[in-house]
């Protein structure tokens, strides 16, 4: 994983619009969603660092995440977006792929 | 021949729901039981894949977490004397949400295949993590469904159970095993978990000084006939 810079991430973030993509999302131990099917119409990222992101999807919905500080593009050219504490704990994920993620 | 060659293999079967469990909470057990010969299988319900630590610096994403894991626990298991591993390839946080049934169906599976004497799982209430509990309760009446004449033991945190009556238990209910001699075993097994451990300073100092953070004992919680029948310090 990276450190996230804006303009790479989006660069990223644009391959995906416009076509269908599964996600996998999760905040720290409460939540996670995982092989979210959805039509993704917009993508975003903001902030400064740590960063922010959101999706629009299927013309009515919205995820938004916070607290995301690294990235990497693996080897199944899925975008990987992740918050770590500073000590290595993940608070945040945010990944998107063109196909199903690992049950 | 000698006599010691030719009395049956001693089989021991752990079956529990993350990687780590096994060094973490009964490591100096394991290690000493395999030290002796005995032959041990654990299972893990899940590769701890929904982990939080992720090595510190971290070096893992969710994505590669399950492999890295795996590995892990391998090299544990290598540290401990653990001679099969086998996973049961749930999703980490979803044990109490598959099937229950189908899950006690695959665990009398594993108990008919290593017949085993000794039986290590959490309790299905005190296990401390839904996974815990859950695969707890699965072993527990798959145990209890065979028939099988295993003694079943619930493992417990820490020193907790040097005071039993504080949970509502007795001495007699609880097993303790002198570990003391394998806590050599306990810690190279604890930094095998290296993208769990990293975090705890600790585990990092110089071994004389990591190992002082180990008890001297590990307990059990006699969960069947067989096991109340059995000596206060050995479960077997
Ligand atoms: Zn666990």
């Amino acid at each position: 994983m990276m450190t996230i810079t804006r303009p790479q991430v989006e660069a990223e973030l644009l391959k995906f619009v416009g076509a269908d993509a599964y996600i996998h999302s999760e905040a720290t131990s409460f939540v996670f969603v995982r092989n979210f099917k959805i039509k993704l119409t917009h993508a975003y990222i903001a902030g400064e660092g740590p960063f922010r992101a959101a999706l629009r999807f299927d013309g009515h919905g919205w995820l938004r995440m916070e607290a995301l500080t690294h990235y990497e593009v693996d080897g199944n050219s899925r975008l990987l977006l992740a918050g770590y504490d500073d000590r290595g704990r993940m608070n945040v994920a945010l990944h998107l792929g063109k196909e199903p993620f690992a049950e | 021949m000698n006599k010691f060659d030719q009395a049956p293999v001693r089989k021991l079967l752990a079956v529990f729901a993350h990687p780590d469990d096994e060094s973490f909470i009964c490591g100096g057990t394991l290690a000493k039981y395999a030290s002796e010969g005995v032959d041990i299988t654990l299972v893990s319900a899940t590769r701890g894949e929904m982990g939080r630590r992720m090595g510190n610096p971290p070096y893992l994403n969710r994505e590669t977490m399950a492999a890295a894991r795996e590995m892990e626990l391998r090299q544990a298991c290598a540290s401990l004397g653990i001679r099969h591993l086998i996973f049961l390839n749930i999703r980490d946080k979803t044990v109490e949400f598959t099937d229950a049934d189908r899950l006690t169906a695959r665990i009398e599976d594993l108990i008919h295949q290593v017949d085993p004497d000794v039986v290590l799982t959490f309790h299905e209430t005190l296990g401390g993590h839904p996974d815990h509990c859950a695969i707890g309760k699965a072993t527990t009446a798959a145990l209890r469904g065979t028939g099988h004449r295993g003694a079943l033991y619930f493992i417990t945190f820490g020193d907790a159970m040097e005071r039993p009556e504080r949970f509502g238990f007795t001495r007699g209910d609880i097993t303790k095993v002198d570990v003391h001699a394998h806590l050599e075993a306990k810690l190279a097994a604890f930094r095998a978990h290296r993208c769990q451990t990293e975090i705890d300073e600790w585990v990092w100092l110089p071994d004389q000084e990591a190992m002082t953070r180990f008890g001297r004992h590990e307990y059990f919680m006699k969960g069947n006939r067989e096991a109340a029948a059995r000596l206060r310090h050995d479960l077997f």
